[in-house]
């Protein structure tokens, strides 16, 4: 059953000017805060995921530390070994000493390789914060 | 000052003694056993509706098991999936045993490096016995790198057999050292705390270690998790070599 029409002769559910602007404030004040929210939140989850591959950062360059140092470690170690059994001392412990150093560094290497991709297809290239451009 | 290592003692539950070695049952061990324990019935509870709707236990699992495998179909490829228990298995009891580790208190399993040493031990003889079973002596393709002139291929083939003998130290000394560093530090400023508030007008300090070690625990609790990550993230790496050698 319809509702009859009211004093002013309009349909049931329809607005008085005032209404309408009052209704389109309250709209568009609802817009904004909506907005204002939507923002922190945005900024909330960019400073999670920059603390992430702050992190992630830290792990990788904890990670080449030890690559470095282990390769150079086991090099000394062959070097130390084979001088043992063959009686060279001290010549093959210098070479795999050296040899060592070079492992580790191709070990860092491949290690910052993988870092590159992992960073680029996690965050589409730009790493960190952003930072206003002065130009 | 509190002694920072003390927490990583081991004593002895139950003495075993097994032909004159010492295999006694340690806080460690039990530690062990409460971490595979509580991983095993969690994912008993958790899988145990197996409902399309998953419930929040049950999500927890499926993300839990959709990053692992994830990471496996990334670095390894389809044919890793094999390998899916072996390294699921792997960053769990990681998982675990550094966040059991980070309740005040509790024993952190893998602060000791017989633990690392010995998983990582385990990924290198897997990768070996996985390597030349399934390539045989194309292996050793791993130790050569296409495209290099043959004047220098010894050097390189002498660098590269280094660079990966090197990889079981280091894939167990960085989950040590991490966990190991970390309770040192945490201790090390929780004794701080205590040590300020006694030395007279400096106690004014003692909120700013307080506060440190707030900061350094949540620090850790991402360490806890980053480290069993890239432990299996390296499995997987050193697995799809193992599949794929050649570069």
């Amino acid at each position: 059953m319809a509702d009859p029409p009211d004093k002013q002769g309009r349909a049931p559910g329809e607005m008085t000017p005032e209404e309408l602007a009052r209704f389109e404030r309250r709209v568009s004040e609802l817009g904004n805060k909506l907005g204002k929210v939507k923002a922190g939140r945005n900024a909330d989850a960019e400073a999670d995921r920059d603390a992430e591959m702050r992190g992630r950062g830290m792990a990788y360059g904890l990670r080449m530390a030890m690559d470095l140092v282990a390769a150079v470690f086991v090099g000394g170690l062959i070097g130390w070994g084979l001088d043992w059994v063959l009686g060279t001392r001290p010549w093959l412990l210098l070479l795999f000493f050296l040899l060592g150093f070079a492992a580790g560094i191709l070990n860092v290497m491949r290690t910052y390789q993988q870092m590159q991709r992992e960073f680029a297809a996690r965050t589409g290239g730009n790493i960190g914060h952003r930072v206003p451009d002065d130009d | 000052m509190p002694d920072p290592i003390h927490q990583f003692d081991l004593h002895r539950i139950v003495p075993i003694n097994l032909f004159g070695w010492d295999v006694s049952f340690t806080n460690s061990a039990a530690y062990m056993v409460l971490v595979v324990v509580l991983s095993t019935g969690f994912f008993m509870i958790a899988t145990r509706t197996r409902s399309l709707v998953p419930s929040r236990l049950q999500s927890v699992a499926e993300i839990a098991h959709d990053f692992v495998a994830d990471m496996l179909r990334q670095n390894v490829g389809k044919e890793g999936m094999k390998y899916f228990p072996f390294v699921f298995a792997l960053f769990i009891f990681i998982f675990m045993s550094n966040m059991l580790g980070m309740i005040p208190g509790a024993f952190t399993v893998t602060s000791h490096l017989v633990v690392t040493a010995a998983l990582a031990a385990m990924v290198f003889l897997t990768v070996l016995v996985v390597g030349f079973a399934r390539n045989g002596l194309r292996f050793f393709k791993l130790f050569v790198p296409s495209g290099v002139p043959w004047y220098i291929l010894p050097l390189v083939i002498l660098i590269e057999m280094i660079s990966f003998l090197a990889r079981p130290i280091s894939h167990s000394m960085r989950l040590f050292a991490n966990m190991l560093a970390g309770h040192i530090t945490l201790k090390v400023f929780s004794g701080f705390v205590v040590m300020l508030l006694g030395a007279g007008i400096f106690a004014v300090l003692s909120p700013l270690s307080l506060l440190m070690v707030v900061a350094i625990t949540a620090l850790e609790v991402l360490v806890a998790f980053l480290q069993a990550y890239v432990f299996t993230m390296l499995t997987c790496i050193y697995l799809n070599d193992a599949l794929h050698p050649g570069h």
